[in-house]
């Protein structure tokens, strides 16, 4: 594919939802002439390799807030965006599988409470009641909030594709942004594989590799592609309800509406994206032990296939949003972790307020770019990190 | 003989026989109903890839009948149907949504309905329902660990010939197959009836073993280490598009060949055979008056013709099949004959597909092997050097799954075991190639979809994806393998892409004007065959920490 103009106002590196949503809210808001330009086919990222998960439990407020705008967009996108993405509020049921895990829980489920939400405290038997067989003794109590739930990834790329399409945004497959062209100090361009395009701002919404594409335009970022796997197994009868995240050891499962469980488990991988998306014995052995141990009876269930993508970690937790004060022009929607797909709606539309020239209502000090110079110093972190 | 129940009947099966075997009784067994439509469907493939038998066995999801032994006291129910697969309330679903039910850009509003909405769809998916919850589950089957110079997977000639020829060098091969294993091979560690479906190779420039990792009919764990790896995979019988293809009957040569070789009564009379080489031939001489036709897409051999003729069996070359009639089981199919236009229907009661084979290679992908798209067979293979080697180290491969020809099966077998072993046998330059029959290509695909069509076409059984659904995918812009995956769901059922995929390559290269192999292929991801997590928990911890390189 390539360019129907040379010049545009806003060029967007990466067609994942992130991207897609920014294009979108500076479209609605008549920013433009917008292009989005993705290497890839459609979906190549993480947002088409995860577990579609959207929870408003957190750690800290700033992510709860981005959560809940995000959970009432999801709520309107049939509506809005012309496909279904089976948003199903099932709720997201946290394990504790020790004491200082249910203490830690408490002290998330207060933040969350004191946000408005309505989570709950859980001991063994109300699990139970959610998740049923569970092995004896697995878990000593949750935390459980109703108004989270699962979506289905996909048909959000496909509805944000077209809409953003026929508002007048152009995506250009195909293109690997390979650098940014800086004038006076800013940026004026942006080199692909399809050509080179004018533009004053670009946003670095490349997931994964959002850490690579800020390198190529000369900026040291702390962000780090993590490989993450992920299987699903044979569909099931519906048997479950809520998605069940034990932080412990980053366990994380839900039943889509196709009936297959679809999750993962934390194993550390070799950090970066040069070994691809390979899945390994590692994983799937992990997975499987960590499954049969807390729910014995899905011991015959077979695993149907595994997957890999990156997530793409910041050292604070947060992600990355707004312009880089060393290449004004530059702006950030990136440093998603694993949960790039929930906070995109709200998320992406701060990284479009900033192109827009709105006052931010993020704070800088936890989301701006400028956050990682002054050191890891007595900021809060996001820490309730998945998978 | 074995005693089981099916549902409420008591049923007994002699001893040796699958569930399958066991419930066919001159009649296929509709044992499941399709996920979004529940449409009637029955066993297709006799090799535990399709998702037209499954069953639930004491508790049991999602068992192949296929592929399992009946044991005494079993308690056998068939799965996804309201009240049984026969009389199924759902099947309406089919009937009432001619066109397909839009899960993508349907249930949209009003929104208060979602909600309900969701209750149902849910309710209707899935195949299988867990066991219940018991306060002690049984106990696990011990898993087995075996390790070895060389591991063999796939027992048919050229995984045979590699065993008898390690074992001849002296080294105890380990093989692994699907199915049974005759006892006549002395000297190996044989593991029947086991499936391979993770794989694990060496990496480069270390010392150190690959891994096998796959389960064996009850569902117990196996790990087998080796220092070299010999997949002789073998193929398997293509699937084909047309309307009704999923309907019971319509089966792989390897189903009606099983299903004759038993001694059970037959579920066909008049079988339509649908190829015109060497499988089309070997189907009109095992089923002898139990064929009523064959139909090609091209000219039929003369070898064809004469045990045709000899058995007074009609011959339709040029022909292309456009749909099948019948719905819980077929009674006819409808020919068009190329060139001429004019449709033609043939009464039969099965449909057996013999027009194409397809290389089983997923462990090839799955390791990372370079793979080659062969024009004439429309399918990948592996790049090898003479001998059987890939482009991992020591990963070999040998027989149809490397594209040689079934006469030199054997010798290529040999000769990548000796390989495998450090040997350095004499070799051609390369090994004879299969037949492939051409007529079945991309103008026989382009025909196929300017047909009239009156009911569903479904391009994807597991996952009940409609041809209409691909066609409007492309349409909208969405191209490439990859993508109309991801778009309609074509490709990520039970079977992966198996039964789907090859046609979908077909479909695709000839809605977006380009060659197959520009269309993209799926990455072959493990496990190659559902794998009980039952059966990989034993082996966590196993893999250690991945080296920072
Ligand atoms: C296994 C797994 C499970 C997950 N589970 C969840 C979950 O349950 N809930 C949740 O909210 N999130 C989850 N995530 C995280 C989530 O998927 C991501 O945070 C989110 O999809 C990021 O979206 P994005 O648009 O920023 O990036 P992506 O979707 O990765 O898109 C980035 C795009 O940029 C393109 N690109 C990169 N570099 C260039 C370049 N130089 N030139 C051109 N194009 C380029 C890529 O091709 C890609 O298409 C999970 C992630 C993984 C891997
Ligand atoms: S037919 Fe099995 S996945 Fe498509």
């Amino acid at each position: 594919m390539t360019f129907a103009r040379d010049r545009y106002g806003v060029a967007i590196v990466g067609a994942g939802i992130v991207g897609l949503f920014t294009a979108y809210h500076l479209r609605r808001a008549g920013a433009g002439p917008v292009v989005v330009v993705d290497r890839g086919f459609l979906s190549a990222g993480g947002s088409g390799r995860n577990g579609g998960g959207v929870r408003q439990q957190w750690e800290t407020r700033a992510t709860i807030r981005l959560a809940k705008e995000s959970v009432a967009a999801y709520r309107r996108f049939g509506t809005e965006f012309g496909y279904n993405i089976w948003f199903r509020q099932g709720g997201y049921l946290f394990l504790a599988d020790t004491a200082a895990a249910l203490a830690r829980l408490r002290t998330v489920h207060d933040v969350v409470r004191s946000e408005g939400l309505g989570s709950r405290l859980l001991g063994p038997e109300e699990v139970g009641r959610h998740v049923a067989g569970i092995a004896p003794g697995a878990v000593v109590g949750g935390a459980y909030l109703a108004t989270d739930g699962t979506l289905y990834p996909f048909p959000a790329v496909w509805g944000l594709y077209e809409t953003v399409r026929a508002l007048g945004a152009e995506v250009v497959l195909g293109a690997d942004a390979t650098g940014v062209i800086v004038r006076d100090g800013r940026v004026a361009g942006l080199a692909t594989s399809a050509g080179t395009i004018t533009t004053p701002t670009i946003v670095n919404a490349a997931g994964g590799w959002s850490g690579e594409f800020s390198r190529r335009a000369g900026l040291d970022v702390p962000n780090v592609a993590s490989r993450h796997e992920i299987l699903a197994t044979e569909p099931l009868k519906p048997f479950l309800d809520p998605m069940v995240v034990r932080p412990s050891d980053g366990l994380y499962f839900s039943q889509t509406m196709r009936g297959e469980i679809v999750g993962g488990v934390t194993v550390p991988h070799a950090p970066g994206t040069a070994r691809g998306v390979p899945s390994s014995p590692r994983f799937l052995t992990a997975m499987a032990r960590a499954l049969v141990d807390l729910l014995p009876r899905l011991r015959d269930v077979g695993i149907l296939r595994a997957w890999t993508g990156f997530y793409d970690d910041t050292p604070d937790g947060f992600p990355v949003l707004g312009e880089d004060p060393r290449l004004p022009g530059f702006v950030h929607a990136n440093g998603f972790g694993g949960h790039g797909f929930m906070l995109a709606p709200a998320a992406s539309r701060r990284a479009a307020a900033t192109i827009l020239g709105e006052r931010p209502d993020l704070d800088p000090a936890e989301f701006g770019p400028a956050r990682f110079a002054a050191g890891p110093g007595a900021r809060a972190v996001e820490g309730l990190q998945l998978g | 003989m074995r005693r089981f129940r099916f549902g409420r009947g008591a049923r007994s099966a002699p001893d040796g026989a699958t569930i399958l075997e066991a419930l066919t009784d001159a009649r296929l067994p509709s044992v499941v109903r399709s996920v979004r439509y529940h449409r009637p469907r029955a066993p297709f493939c006799g090799t535990g890839e399709c998702a037209g038998c499954l069953v639930r066995v004491n508790g049991r999801p999602n068992v192949r009948a296929c592929q399992t032994l009946v044991r005494d006291g079993d308690r056998i129910d068939a799965g996804n149907a309201v009240p049984s697969p026969r009389f199924d309330l759902l099947g309406v679903l089919d009937l009432a949504f001619p066109h397909g039910i839009d899960t993508l850009r349907g249930f949209r509003r009003p929104r208060f309905a979602v909600r309900a909405y969701q209750r149902v769809v849910r309710r209707l998916a899935g195949y299988g329902r867990l066991p219940p919850v018991t306060a002690s589950p049984p106990p696990p089957p011990e898993p087995r660990d075996l390790e070895g110079r060389l591991a063999i997977v796939g027992a048919g000639p050229s995984g045979l010939a590699a065993a008898r020829r390690a074992i001849a060098l002296g080294v105890r091969p380990i093989v692994i197959d699907r199915g049974a294993i005759g006892d006549d091979l002395v000297g190996a560690d044989r593991l029947g009836r086991t499936a391979a479906t993770v794989l694990l190779p060496p990496r480069p420039g270390r010392d150190e073993a690959a891994t096998l990792l796959g389960f064996d009919a009850n569902g117990a764990g196996v790990r087998v280490r080796a220092g070299a790896v010999l997949l002789a995979t073998g193929s398997y019988d293509a699937p084909l598009l047309f309307e009704g293809n999923d309907r019971p009957g319509v089966v792989t040569a390897e189903l009606a060949l099983r299903l004759l070789r038993r001694p059970l009564r037959p579920p066909f009379r008049r079988a339509v055979i649908v190829g015109g080489g060497a499988r089309a031939l070997e189907l009109v001489t095992s089923l002898g008056d139990r064929t009523s036709a064959v139909v090609s897409a091209g000219e039929i051999p003369p070898e064809l013709v004469r045990a045709a003729s000899e058995r007074a069996v009609p011959l339709y070359p040029r022909s292309i099949v456009a749909r099948a009639h019948g719905r819980s089981s077929v009674r006819a199919i409808t020919i068009a004959r190329r060139g001429s236009g004019e449709d033609l229907e043939l009464s039969c009661d099965a449909v057996v597909l013999a027009h194409r084979r397809l290389p089983h290679h997923p462990l090839l992908f799955q390791a990372g092997a370079e793979m080659r798209w062969e024009p004439r067979a429309r399918a990948y293979y592996p790049t090898l050097g003479p001998g059987g080697a890939t482009t991992v180290p020591r990963l070999f491969a040998a027989g149809s799954v490397a594209f040689v020809a079934p006469e030199a099966a054997r010798a290529s077998g040999e000769a990548a075991a000796e390989l495998a072993l450090g040997g350095d046998p004499a070799v051609p330059t390369a090994w004879p190639t299969p037949p492939v029959d051409e007529a079945w290509g991309a103008d026989y695909v382009t025909e196929l979809l300017g047909l009239p069509r009156r009911g569903k076409w479904v391009a994807c059984p597991c996952e009940d994806v409609l041809l209409e659904e691909v066609e409007a995918a492309v349409a909208r812009g969405y191209r490439g393998l990859e993508v109309v995956k991801r778009y309609t769901g074509l490709g990520t059922g039970l079977c992966q892409g198996r039964y789907c995929v090859p046609e979908a390559l077909a479909v695709l290269a000839a809605l977006e004007g380009r060659p197959p192999e520009a269309v993209g292929y799926l990455t072959q991801r493990p496990p190659v065959v559902p794998t009980p997590l039952g059966a990989l928990a034993p082996f966590a911890g196993a893999f250690g920490q991945e080296v920072v390189e």
